[in-house]
């Protein structure tokens, strides 16, 4: 049948039931009433209390299954009401009545099946506690499939079974989550304090509950965090030509394959268990390699626990054209054993690999090194000069605008052409994807405050492949909204990565504009709020939250000598391509763009013709971009925020107003 | 012929399907929405649901990472 639905027969009335799906779902998808114990909508079926049974008939033979885990495969014929079914539940239902009769839950699901009589099944086994544990099973297994914790569980058999943590003891990998008190259906497990105080706990369980769920049953359809973080952005990224390869030249590469999360979940990946940055947690998307062999520095031949890779790193690798897993994990330890920040590294030695391939610098500056693209060796002995402070690793630790001066300065080389390759601005190195083709993304870079890094403004998809920020005023729109969102977690001491990186099934509901934003999931950021203090929050509140520090650190950065519209400047690089060879990868892109956007006759044009065109072209439409956004973030054209934005924000003070007074327009 | 995201321009066959679409794009990121004339399509019909010529397709990829 289309659409992968199927028919079946419930109690002698045609139905059609998605294929795969579990019978107790269609059954109440159809209206049919099914008592359960130890069903739970977020937890995978158990068939533990064995209520929900259904007789079904298929092939001409008939059988009762409990419906909860029975995936409706093929053509059944499914009864609900037969003598054998309500029997078999009456019967259960009054041993669960003789065991725990004073429990509220026990009490209605066996009045449901006609289990009226407490003292049949009554024996030495009796709880009359109303809270007692019913052994539904709701606790351990959300333990185990929200938190992939697996510390609660039964011991004993049959009559002896009881829920317990290892050896009978309180065990100190409990991260205190309440996921399991959160699912207990009769009370049994009580939350006896919290230790943060937060003004409306159950608001931040109801919270934390939904995306745990979330996370349980949809992450393994969508980004795959628990199974291998976010590595597997680095697969997306070559998929939609975004990953940087060879500083930024290029957005795909045929080697990918060697470093992307396939490879680092057949190969390396060894932890996929929550790391406990943030406790409760269950996005475990901290991934690590243990018994790694160090092949090199001063820890060579030690086995050691890597914490990574993640996707930026791997990417750098690609940045610097090392398509090598073994090499991308060593160089991950030591940039974390040294302290140096894998990203600013990386781009910054893609900077140096392109200026020694282009001749700007040859062995001789390099201490005899051949830092060629894809030079693992070398970049290792770099890294290792970095840590002593020797060699030319001195000078590639204080990065790409430092070497660009100094370059410029003592080889005389060209100005020009290390300002387009040397991917920073405001003197921080750009994190690791390729913006050429997104406007929004090239100016969510350049204007974040802190300089090039993503957190700011991410709106590559949006912009580039959705195309749904259209025109300047929409780019400006989202360079208004999604840097003072994401400053907003910075503000909060909240991870982000719960917000889009799990997407509630729900937003399908939403149009696209909207369902960008994750409403549902900005709900519950804002409830999280409210619930630790008390203040209600909604959109204009947070987004009068950000704006204020947003702009505080704007007007700081003018009192150190920056943020001006010259700070947000790209390299060239970042916008559109450098070189003959670059424009040539993508000839095709670049050529459509001309005709039909830039109005250039690209017949019997040279290369270069072309890309002084394009370039033209794309600086203009950079500028444009800025200008809105800044229009929109109530800033002067020189990037400088306005005196009444300032006053609207209820931030202009004296000492804030003095530092930009004289560069109002 | 068919119009995806306002843009991108995709030559239409007798019988094409969303998972056509998403195919003849190279599409196969997992939070991906899909709208036809702006109504949205459930996942599970992809491979079924006929795409008539001359439609607008929304294949709207939503962000994460970064």
């Amino acid at each position: 049948m289309a659409n992968g639905k199927i028919n079946i027969t419930i109690n002698g009335i045609e139905a059609t039931v998605q294929k795969g799906s579990y019978l107790l779902q269609a059954l109440r998808d159809n209206g049919v009433a099914v008592p359960t114990l130890c069903h739970h909508k977020d937890l995978t079926p158990s068939g533990t209390c064995r209520l929900c049974v259904g007789e079904v008939e298929q092939r001409g033979k008939k059988k009762l299954v409990t419906s909860c885990n029975f995936p409706v495969r093929g053509e059944i014929a499914v009864d609900t009401e037969s003598e054998r079914v309500e029997t078999h539940r009456r019967v259960l239902a009054e041993m669960y009545l003789g065991r725990w009769p004073n429990v509220p839950l026990i009490q209605e699901v066996a009045a449901i099946c006609g289990a009226t009589d407490k003292e049949k099944y009554r024996s030495e086994l009796t709880d009359e506690n109303p809270k007692a544990c019913i052994l539904c099973t709701h606790c351990v297994r959300a333990c185990d499939e929200f938190i992939q914790e697996r510390i609660l569980d039964f011991a004993g058999r049959g009559i002896k079974r009881h829920l317990t943590m290892p050896f009978g003891e309180v065990d100190p990998h409990c991260i205190g989550c309440t996921s399991c008190a959160y699912v207990c259906p009769t009370g049994a497990i009580e939350v006896v304090d919290d230790m943060n105080h937060p003004v409306d706990p159950q608001m931040i369980r109801d919270f934390g509950m939904r995306i745990n769920a979330e996370m349980a049953m949809l992450d393994k359809d969508q980004c795959r965090m628990r199974e291998v973080g976010t590595a597997n952005i680095v697969d997306v990224m070559d998929a939609y030509d975004l990953l940087p390869v060879h500083n930024y030249k290029f957005g795909s590469h045929e080697n990918t394959k060697n470093i992307d999360s396939k490879i680092l979940k057949a190969r390396y990946y060894t932890q996929d268990h929550p790391d406990g940055c943030w406790k409760g947690c269950s996005m475990a998307c901290a991934k690590a390699v243990d018994g790694f062999e160090l092949r090199t520095g001063p820890y060579k031949g030690d086995r050691v626990v890597v914490d990574g890779p993640e996707y930026e790193t791997a990417a750098a690798g690609a940045n610097m054209g090392c398509f090598d897993a073994d090499f991308i994990i060593e160089w991950n330890f030591y940039c974390d054993t040294y302290g140096i920040d894998t990203i600013s590294f990386g781009t910054c030695m893609a900077f140096v690999m392109e200026a020694f391939e282009a001749g700007v610098i040859t062995t001789e500056h390099t201490g005899g090194k051949e830092l060629k693209f894809g030079a693992t060796g070398a970049v290792m002995e770099c890294m290792h000069e970095i840590a002593v402070g020797e060699g030319f690793g001195v000078e590639v630790g204080q990065g790409i605008r430092y070497l660009k001066e100094k370059w410029i300065r003592e080889l005389g080389a060209d100005a020009d052409f290390l300002q387009d390759i040397g991917m920073e601005v405001k003197g921080l190195e750009y994190s690791e994807y390729v913006c050429k083709e997104s406007l929004a993304q090239q100016a969510g870079y350049t204007m974040a405050v802190k300089g090039p890094q993503h957190d700011e403004a991410w709106l590559i998809f949006m912009d580039m492949v959705n195309n749904q920020i259209p025109t300047f005023e929409d780019k400006a729109r989202a360079l208004y909204y999604y840097p003072l969102w994401r400053t907003w977690f910075g503000l909060h001491g909240l991870c982000k990565l719960i917000w889009n990186d799990i997407v509630p099934l729900s937003n399908k509901n939403y149009e696209p504009q909207v369902a960008a934003k994750v409403p549902d999931h900005v709900e519950d950021f804002f409830r999280f709020y409210e619930g630790m203090t008390g203040e209600p929050l909604d959109e204009e509140g947070m987004l009068a939250q950000s704006a204020r520090v947003h702009n505080l650190q704007r007007v700081m950065t003018r009192m150190l000598g920056y943020g001006l519209r010259k700070d947000d400047m790209p390299p060239y690089r970042a916008v559109g391509p450098v070189t003959a060879e670059e424009y040539e990868s993508r000839a095709e892109r670049y050529n459509k763009q001309l005709e039909e956007l830039a109005g250039f006759d690209t017949k019997g044009k040279s290369t270069e013709e072309k890309m002084k065109a394009i370039r033209e072209y794309r600086m203009d439409q950079y500028n444009r971009v800025v200008d809105a956004a800044y229009d929109k973030r109530g800033w002067t054209r020189n990037g400088v925020p306005k005196i009444e934005r300032l006053k609207e924000l209820g931030i202009d003070l004296p000492r804030l107003v003095e530092i930009i007074k004289d560069d109002q327009e | 012929m068919i119009l995806v995201n306002n843009r991108d321009k995709v030559e239409w066959r007798e019988g094409m399907t969303v998972q056509d679409v998403l195919d003849a794009m190279g599409y196969d990121y997992a939070l991906i929405t899909v709208t036809i004339e702006g109504t949205f399509v459930p996942e599970h019909d992809y491979e079924t649901c006929t795409v008539p010529d001359g439609s607008k397709v929304g294949l709207f990829h939503l962000a994460h990472g970064g």
